[in-house]
């Protein structure tokens, strides 16, 4: 394939992104350059710094934004330590075991940011599960809800999904042999976890920080609703300035700064693994540091040491945080309770589930909502998979930066994206509902898959595709017969985490939505906004059902492992 | 400014034919569709009951309902200003009056029959559809005394145990508000609020809804917060006994529910006729039944058992504290501002 021609193949995905990102993100640029806060005033073609001026200026704001950038990279940090255990453990289950152990990773994914939240609330209320343990042996009762560690706990648990299913690929793909070597020449768990899985996996690292991270500096409801407002972030300011405020021109420029540091922070990582993995380009590393080899061998007798506990407890861990919002999801969809609630049972009852299969509107926003995730997540497989060949492989000029781009619609916050399309209200209502929230899905959901099918493009066996071309196999063949089997659990993950973005999007979905198209998710929130009932947790409860059912299906069809390589 | 001049022309050109296409004649018929932007849940629930079910049965029309929050429909309504796709929508006290001021919805007017059975206070900003004002609520395991004032959140047994509302957002609002006036201030002079205010720093939490609330209640996370007493009182009632609903000596400061005609409906009839059937006794009987939301007609009894737990009667709703929304509203963004830096940051 030429320089010219793989370049082509990152096409489709860059038209997608300007027919349907490039005008909210415009008119977000545009409302950010605006002298005048005011609701109504014209807009102005002559750009100003006022807005910018006043952000940068003002103590408040940057002490917020600076720490909502730290705990976007405290949370990045946790799901990679908890990420590792817990992805590792998910390719070591057997082919049976696998789909249930992707269901146990996905529960937070597919359970109410408001629910989770209560149960982050049971865990550290002052009379909650972990101060009564530690005020049981004998410690003074820790002071742990409405503050950062509350808000990083909460986040973590939501997006270390997002950090398991990038690095399970890359190490389901992994050589195993290359392990037994290692374990021949000596190397104990720690060396071998250090010297042969990290480096190797670190182009999923890097899809996993970059998502976490910009997905947790810009994230708004769980420091809303565990940080107890005594916890700040960017996102928080977004939507007051922008929605409760109307003051969009300030919403619009804090959300463009967000927006740059989202897009260095992704540039950063993505130049630091670059390096760390020099082999990926056939270069000769760069950096190499070394410590004395009397420190070296202490520090790994040390870590061979405690690193079978360690694991485990990080895998323990982990297991609990993902698993706990089911516990709680289950219980109380049967709870009699009049309002959703975690801190007690009122009795045992069916209503919740017979109030969504009853109900119609459930079932037909449901469906909506189905019908919108499939074809979000065809169309965005159909760009995003040719993208991540031309970004791993093209030898075009502007790689990285063309990588980055391609990643905007993750580093502007959601909100953003809604204020940007309320200004084009008026052109989004001209097209057919269902497209025009495609297109917006699309956006939201693409650059996910991106990340993901990115990482697996760049764990392929090349050997293996010059072997098949040399025997005379067209280029065609060698993609169906030999790439693709390969990337198959990489898609198929790529897939159900687009699926679930899609089905379970609410923030910019609930500017768009229309008498003519609702989503289930608007419903819920719409719900939520007066009082939560136990029907979202019937709800989730179902979701989490059928997720281990499609899991299963898809492990039929796509199987998530390499299957030839046992 | 030539640039400026051409875009209006522009915009005119544009508005025209929306001016030509309107229907001058206001009448329901067949097969009109009227959407509404409301909130969920039990809401939803009762207007589809009482208003949607009756208009569609005996008109032949279609309701189509638009779920959201209230921040979500604001912002909308406000972007299709002159050119809306919601017929009526439902607003807060201040967002109604403030939506209004700025043409984005109609001021009420006696087309509606049952307007003429609202009280003054729900004639503002739209048609003030319930009362449901916000009290002081509180835990009686966690305070030494029963709260019957709204100073009493400076007693030295609620030190480090008040959850406080946010601001901006009703109950946030009318705690800053009521503070500013048991303080010798005003919706003019809000600096006493702000500064005693302060003064009960550190919070147990700051809520930003009645949900959140009744979660950090159920696991005793404070004492004492300023919530919708209507509510409230259920979630007392069904899943927290401890938990009471003040009726401070100070009033209840009030909170209002409006429904809002928007401004350039091509359905205005119809939308009439949708906000008198919520204004109807059987209507306003079923939100008070079912989640204590106070009535703003003058034309309906209630046992007195149920009548007790509401602001029923001329009395009651004189008692209410009500505000000059105008100059709340001017003041919310650097009020918001102080209170991010100074009560929450």
């Amino acid at each position: 394939m030429g320089r010219v021609g793989s370049g082509l193949l990152a096409l489709p995905y860059g038209v997608w992104l300007l027919a349907a990102f490039a005008a909210p993100l415009g008119a977000v640029m545009l409302l950010s350059v605006q002298e005048s806060s005011e609701m109504f005033a014209p807009l102005s073609l002559l750009p100003s710094g006022a807005q910018y001026a006043e952000l940068v200026g003002d103590p408040f704001y940057r002490r917020v934004f600076l720490n909502t950038l730290l705990l976007g990279a405290g949370v990045a940090a946790a799901s990679a330590i908890l990420g590792y255990p817990l992805a590792l453990w998910l390719t070591r289950l057997s082919p049976r075991w696998k789909p249930i152990g992707f269901a146990i990773v996905l529960v937070p994914l597919l359970t109410n940011v408001v629910v989770r939240s209560l149960g982050i609330i049971l865990l550290l209320a002052p009379r909650g599960v972990i101060a009564s343990l530690v005020e049981g042996i004998g410690l003074p009762r820790p002071e742990l809800l409405f503050g950062w560690f509350a808000v990083g706990l909460a986040l973590t648990q939501v997006f270390l999904p997002f950090m398991v299913l990038a690095l399970y690929d890359v190490l389901e793909g992994q050589e195993k042999r290359l392990e037994e070597a290692a374990t021949g020449l000596g190397a104990g768990p720690a060396a071998r976890f250090w010297r042969v899985t990290l480096p190797l996996s670190l182009p999923g690292l890097r899809a996993g920080l970059i998502i976490t991270f910009l997905l947790a500096s810009e994230s708004y409801v769980s420091a809303a609703l565990v940080g107890g407002r005594k916890v700040w972030v960017s996102g928080m300011i977004v939507l007051k300035e922008g929605l409760e405020i109307m003051n969009y021109p300030l919403a619009a420029a804090l959300a463009i700064l967000m927006l740059a540091a989202g897009v260095m922070a992704t540039l950063l990582i993505s130049r630091v693994v670059t390096l760390l993995t020099p082999w990926v380009a056939g270069r000769a590393p760069r950096v190499t540091f070394s410590l004395p080899p009397m420190l070296r061998r202490i520090l790994f007798a040390v870590a061979e040491a405690v690193a079978p506990i360690v694991s485990r407890v990080l895998l323990v861990t982990a297991i609990l945080l993902l698993v706990f919002p089911l516990l709680l999801v289950a219980v109380a969809s049967v709870n009699d309770s009049p309002q959703a609630t975690v801190a007690q049972f009122l009795g045992f009852t069916w209503r919740w589930y017979a109030m969504v299969l009853d109900n119609p509107r459930y079932l037909d926003d449901a469906f909506t909502s189905l019908q919108l995730a499939l074809a979000c997540v065809a169309v965005s497989l159909a760009i995003a998979l040719p993208a991540a060949f031309a970004l791993v492989r093209g030898g075009f000029a502007g790689r990285e930066t063309l990588g980055a781009l391609y990643m905007l619609p993750l580093a502007l916050p959601g909100i953003a994206i809604g204020l940007g399309m309320l200004r084009l209200l008026q052109w989004f209502t001209a097209l057919p509902p269902f497209l025009g929230i495609l297109a917006v899905h699309v956006v939201l959901v693409a650059p996910f898959m991106l990340a993901l099918l990115r990482a697996s493009v760049a764990q392929l066996d090349r050997s293996l595709e010059e072997a098949a071309g040399g025997l005379g196999a067209t280029p065609a063949r060698i993609f169906r017969r030999v790439i693709l089997p390969q990337l198959g659990p990489g898609i198929a993950v790529a897939c159900v985490i687009g699926f679930l973005i899609s089905f379970g999007e609410v923030t910019v979905t609930a500017f768009l939505t229309t008498a003519r198209l609702q989503t289930l998710p608007v419903r819920i929130y719409a719900e939520a906004s007066f009082s939560l009932e136990n029907t979202v947790n019937a709800i989730s409860t179902i979701f989490i059902l059928m997720t281990v059912a499609l899991l299963l299906l898809v492990n039929r069809v796509m199987p998530l492992d390499r299957v030839w390589r046992r | 400014m030539s640039l400026n001049i051409k875009r209006r022309a522009l915009l005119a050109a544009l508005a025209t034919p929306a001016i030509w296409g309107k229907d001058a004649v206001a009448q329901i018929r067949r097969g009109d569709e009227l959407t509404v932007g409301v909130w969920g849940g039990a809401q939803e629930r009762l207007v589809r009951q009482y208003c949607a079910t009756p208009l569609e049965q005996q008109h032949g029309v279609k309701i189509n309902f638009v779920l959201g929050g209230t921040i979500e429909r604001r912002a909308r309504a406000y972007a299709e200003r002159g050119r809306p796709s919601f017929d009526v929508l439902y607003l807060n006290i201040f967002e109604s009056r403030q939506a209004q001021r700025d043409g984005v919805t109609q001021a009420p007017s006696a087309n509606v029959p049952n307007y003429a059975n609202l009280y003054p206070i729900a004639r503002l900003g739209g048609y003030g559809v319930a009362f449901n004002p916000v009290t002081i609520v509180y835990d009686r395991r966690a305070v030494a005394a029963p709260m019957t004032s709204w100073k009493d959140f400076w007693r030295d047994d609620l030190k480090g145990k008040i959850i406080w509302p946010t601001f901006p957002g009703a109950q946030g609002t009318a705690a800053l508000l009521m503070s500013a006036k048991v303080w010798g201030g005003s919706e003019r002079n809000i600096d006493p609020a702000f500064q005693n205010i302060a003064r009960l720093r550190p919070f147990a939490a700051i809520q930003a809804s009645q949900d959140q609330l009744y979660g950090m209640f159920d696991n005793q996370v404070g004492a004492a917060s300023i919530e919708f007493g209507s509510f409230t009182r259920k979630y007392a009632e069904t899943r927290n006994p401890d938990i009471v609903v003040a009726d401070p000596t100070e009033g209840q400061a009030v909170a209002v529910n409006v429904a809002c005609i928007t401004t350039g409906t091509r359905n205005q009839a119809l939308a009439e006729a949708w906000v008198n059937l919520h204004l109807s006794p059987d209507c306003q009987r079923a939100y008070a039944e079912q989640i204590y939301y106070s009535p703003t007609i003058r034309n309906l009894e209630l046992p007195a058992d149920l009548a007790a737990k509401l602001v029923m009667g001329e009395a009651a709703v004189e008692k209410l504290v009500d505000f000059d929304w105008d100059l709340v509203i001017s003041n919310q963004a650097r009020w918001s501002s102080r209170f991010t830096r100074e009560i929450a940051g």
